[in-house]
């Protein structure tokens, strides 16, 4: 697989298809993995796919990072959820489907955080999104690595953060409100979740912005609060539930709780599921009047 | 407990409308002992509050010779200098400072001086400005030339026109091309142009000038042009701060705070930095 | 001196024992699937078996936000007050021997020339106690900046973990007291301590080179700085967690008429950091931003305040997003001309 990957890359870049082909290669010392930019094709040879190429790398063709869109078009490694997010660019036109060469990776599933992995990829190191994922085939792409995989996703949604939602939802709002107060309390604000997403692509953030102050920058618990759930709002119905903003939590806050149970109400209220039709708008920038309106009470 | 951040509280004693946007505030100290043992030198800044909104820095715009309180000059452009601008005469802000370096004017005794500001760059300028004509004896020819990009963005109107009255100062206006108004008798033209064909001579003189970054980069080049050495080139630098006193860590050019090692250098001073503009 | 010994089941009893004088524990304690330094009341909370804490410790000297003063804006004046710091007696318990040495970086930029006594107070009050490392992992790098493993820069009472309990030793003049204070916990026996967990020391990178090259103001604009930071997403997860990293914001909360100022902690990592109102930003890439914090660390803290800039704990490679390893760049650092 990562022969075919590395011969691909090798071939785009040298007939000037794609400047960089964004992927994931190892460290120098060789214990993690970590994204990587190719744009000689002699260096090819550093592209990985593994177990451990958990990072969502479609954050990098966002016009958060100047610097990689100023090198040229992009070839991305992308694994059937990262496309999703690389669908929602399209939807929101922050990108043009022209604009990147997908190479979608055929995918048997990842750890949730690298330093789980012990050699082998046990069923209790992957991450939820894995456990029901019906893109391990890459569903958007230029071209595809890798042999259709023979998972099938389970009818009924499956895995620990399913279990928690399940366990909140029979709570009171006080109790729910009490879980995410504590939850959140940790947040140091150093917005590791904003940074690594692609779908937080503004240029500036609100919690920037000051004129008024919308969202109190201290890291104390109301200010902790505000921004959560801000930022989890700016993402209903359109986060893709690839999980980064949860890995990448210094303090780890169950940030995959929220969005997933968002993904549940936007889904229920709108029939709309983010990141497979890169012509459907999310639900939160169009009004219909067939939305329902049993919010209002 | 000696709280570094606190600020001093003084009031408004009068405001004048300078350019579109830009006022000056002419403050004292409320507490009357302060206001007889506060001493500043020429070039030195401060962090003034809007309570409610927070800090923001300036220059002290005013002369350590005039001893009523100090002045400040600023645009409203943010959170903190909107609130400001929202305060009247009689309302209560604060100030903390006097916080850097000076310009060294004893080292310049005898010398000539040419000052070269734009727009709301004038405001250190002036400062230095008022000192050295306080002292007038001391110094030899001053040259003033001063630019903004349109005649409604000059400040200190009143006292460019005093200035202008002066027998001791030559002082030569200038506005961009296209800002001109149709009464307009001074130069049309970017700053360091027409300093050029004003060419102030640089022997036995220093240059001291303020503005934007791109314009005090070509004034730079301009007197290095006229013969001025980069030692005898004087600037303030100004960059975002916070705490102004070298803790907050946002200020560095390299590895110069500005807060604590300037603001003020020499073009010489600014040529040996990283390039961290 | 080395002739103490702290058994294991008497940790509870120094923990009550400082507890009862007033002071507060702070000790690496595992919540919410981590652990990290907090406060603990009872030696059930206490973890030993971890590497780092993921939080360093520096929170508890150098809050993440705090109150410096308050006002109340009224109708002909202002009410201001600054706040009068009554800091709480700390021991830190537990903290690792390359953090301990970043005290004497914080302790330089907070007292240079200004004192800021926010931080000088909580210090003065605070007796830190190391345990050497028996255990690390591939981000460990102290042996690399001159650290080591039962390093004693920053720390008062170093503990060396021994069969049963720890090696007791008293490092400064604070740390005996601290001993003496609570001399019953500890009983007067000499053991050897197990062995200690050296990191390899990094071939090829040498600080002091580093910090020669670095001072080539031509490397400043080499293409390699774009490209080692080209994957960096700008988030502060590495500033917030360093144990040197000292950046504050001041900002004013609360509504019009009342409301506090405070201080907290601010990332050069973030784009708005040296952001000026009137839109210029004199850093204004990500690679200019990680260019300055990687200099901060091996060149302006040296320079400035001869102390280490970096220690050496990892922290920044562990939890990056991307990880971005500190290390590489240093090695690429090392081999410029």
């Amino acid at each position: 697989m990562e022969n075919a990957l590395r011969k691909k890359a090798r071939e785009l870049l040298q007939n000037g298809e794609v400047k960089v082909v964004i992927g994931y290669g190892f460290n120098r010392r060789g214990t993690h993995v970590t994204p990587v930019f190719i744009t000689k094709p002699e260096d090819v040879d550093r592209l990985v796919f593994n177990p451990r190429c958990v990072n969502n790398l479609s954050v990098y063709l966002t016009r958060k990072f100047k610097d990689i869109r100023a090198i040229g078009r992009p070839a991305i490694v992308a694994k059937g959820c990262d496309i999703k997010n690389i669908v929602v660019l399209i939807a929101e036109a922050q990108l043009k489907r022209e604009d990147v060469y997908i190479i979608g990776m055929a995918c048997n599933g990842m750890v949730y955080r690298q330093e789980l992995w012990k050699g082998e990829l046990k069923p209790e190191i992957m991450p939820t999104k894995c456990h029901n994922c019906d893109v391990r085939y890459p569903h958007l792409y230029d071209c595809v690595i890798g042999d259709k995989p023979a998972f099938v996703p389970p009818d009924k949604p499956v895995g620990m953060v399913f279990d928690k939602i399940k366990a909140l939802d029979k709570m009171d709002s006080s109790g729910r409100w009490a879980f995410w107060v504590e939850e959140f309390s940790r947040c140091i604000k150093c917005y590791a979740c904003r940074q690594v997403c692609s779908l937080c692509y503004c240029e500036r953030c609100i919690t920037e912005k000051n004129m008024p102050q919308w969202i109190e920058t201290s890291a104390h618990p109301k200010g902790n609060l505000s921004w959560n759930l801000t930022r989890a709002m700016h993402l209903a119905g359109r986060c893709t539930f690839c999980g980064e903003c949860e890995r990448s939590c210094p303090v780890n806050i169950p940030l995959n709780l929220v969005n997933k149970k968002l993904i549940q109400v936007t889904e229920e209220a709108f029939d709309f599921r983010s990141g497979y039709d890169e012509k459907a708008h999310p639900p939160m920038i169009v009004f219909s009047p067939d939305d329902k309106e049993n919010f209002i009470k | 407990m000696n709280n570094i951040y606190l600020p001093h509280l003084m009031t408004i004693e009068d405001i004048y409308e300078e350019a579109p946007d830009v006022r000056t505030f002419s403050l004292a100290f409320k507490d009357r002992a302060l206001a007889d043992s506060f001493a500043f030198k020429t070039g030195q800044f401060g962090l003034y509050s809007a309570f409610g909104l927070g800090e923001s820095t300036f220059c002290i715009a005013s002369p350590p010779t005039r001893k009523h309180g100090i002045q400040c000059t600023f645009r409203k452009s943010g959170r903190v200098t909107g609130g400001l601008a929202g305060l009247s005469i009689g309302d209560t802000m604060g100030f903390r400072g006097p916080y850097g370096n000076w310009f060294p004017l004893d080292e310049w005794k005898g010398k000539d001086i040419v000052f070269i500001a734009g727009g709301i760059g004038l405001p250190p300028v002036r400062s230095v400005i008022w000192n050295v004509l306080d002292r007038r004896d001391e110094f030899g020819k001053i040259t003033i030339v001063y630019g903004a990009k349109t005649v409604a963005d000059l400040v200190y109107k009143s006292e460019l026109a005093l200035w202008d009255e002066r027998g001791d100062v030559t002082l030569v206006q200038t506005v961009d091309p296209g800002g001109e108004s149709p009464d307009w008798k001074g130069k049309i033209g970017f700053v360091p142009t027409v300093l050029e064909e004003a060419a102030p001579s640089p022997v036995n003189a220093v240059a001291v000038t303020c503005g934007p970054p791109i314009m005090i980069k070509f004034v730079i080049k301009a007197l290095g042009k006229l013969g001025f050495a980069d030692e005898a080139i004087y600037t303030t630098l100004e960059n975002k701060m916070k705490c102004g006193v070298g803790k907050c860590g946002r200020c560095n050019v390299g590895d110069v705070y500005i807060c604590k090692e300037g603001p003020v250098y020499t073009a010489a001073e600014i040529k040996k930095m990283y390039d961290d503009f | 001196m080395t002739d103490l010994f702290l058994k294991t089941e008497d940790l509870g009893r120094l923990i009550a024992s400082v507890r009862d004088g007033g002071a507060r524990f702070i000790a690496p304690s595992t919540d919410a699937r981590q652990t990290a330094f907090k406060e603990v009341s009872g030696a059930d909370e206490v973890v030993s078996d971890y590497i780092l804490a993921t939080n360093s410790y520096k929170e508890f000297l150098f809050p993440q936000t705090e109150v410096i003063s308050t006002h109340k804006v009224m109708k002909d004046s202002v009410e201001l007050k600054g706040v009068e710091l009554e800091a709480q007696g700390t021991v830190i318990f537990g903290a690792r021997p390359c953090e301990a040495a970043s005290l004497a970086a914080l302790g330089a930029v907070f007292t240079w020339d200004f004192v800021d006594e926010f931080y000088t107070k909580r210090e003065a009050d605070t007796v830190v106690i190391a345990v050497a490392c028996t255990r690390g992992d591939d981000a460990c790098f102290c042996t690399t900046v001159g650290l080591s493993p039962d390093a004693t820069a920053g720390v008062d009472v170093m503990f060396k973990e021994a069969d049963g309990g720890w090696a007791v030793a008293r490092l400064t003049d604070k740390g005996s007291t601290f001993v003496e204070k609570h001399k019953d916990v500890f009983e007067k026996t000499a053991c050897a301590p197990k062995p200690l967990f050296y990191p390899e020391k990094i071939k090829g990178v040498d600080v002091e080179k580093i910090k020669e090259r670095l001072s080539n103001k031509g490397h400043y604009e080499d293409p390699v700085w774009p490209e080692l930071a080209r994957k960096c997403i700008g988030c502060g997860a590495c500033t917030f967690t360093c144990p040197t990293c000292h950046c504050f914001d001041i900002i004013d909360e609360g509504t019009a008429y009342e409301g506090e100022r405070r201080k907290n902690w601010d990332a050069c990592q973030f784009d708005h950091f040296t952001l000026h109102a009137s839109g210029h930003n004199p850093r204004d890439t990500q690679y200019k931003r990680w260019r300055n914090r990687f200099m901060c660390k091996f060149k302006f803290y040296p320079d400035k305040f001869s102390s280490k800039g970096c220690v050496g704990c990892g922290r920044c490679i562990r939890v990056c997003p991307v990880r971005l390893d500190i290390t590489e760049v240093m090695e690429e650092m090392s081999k410029l001309p």
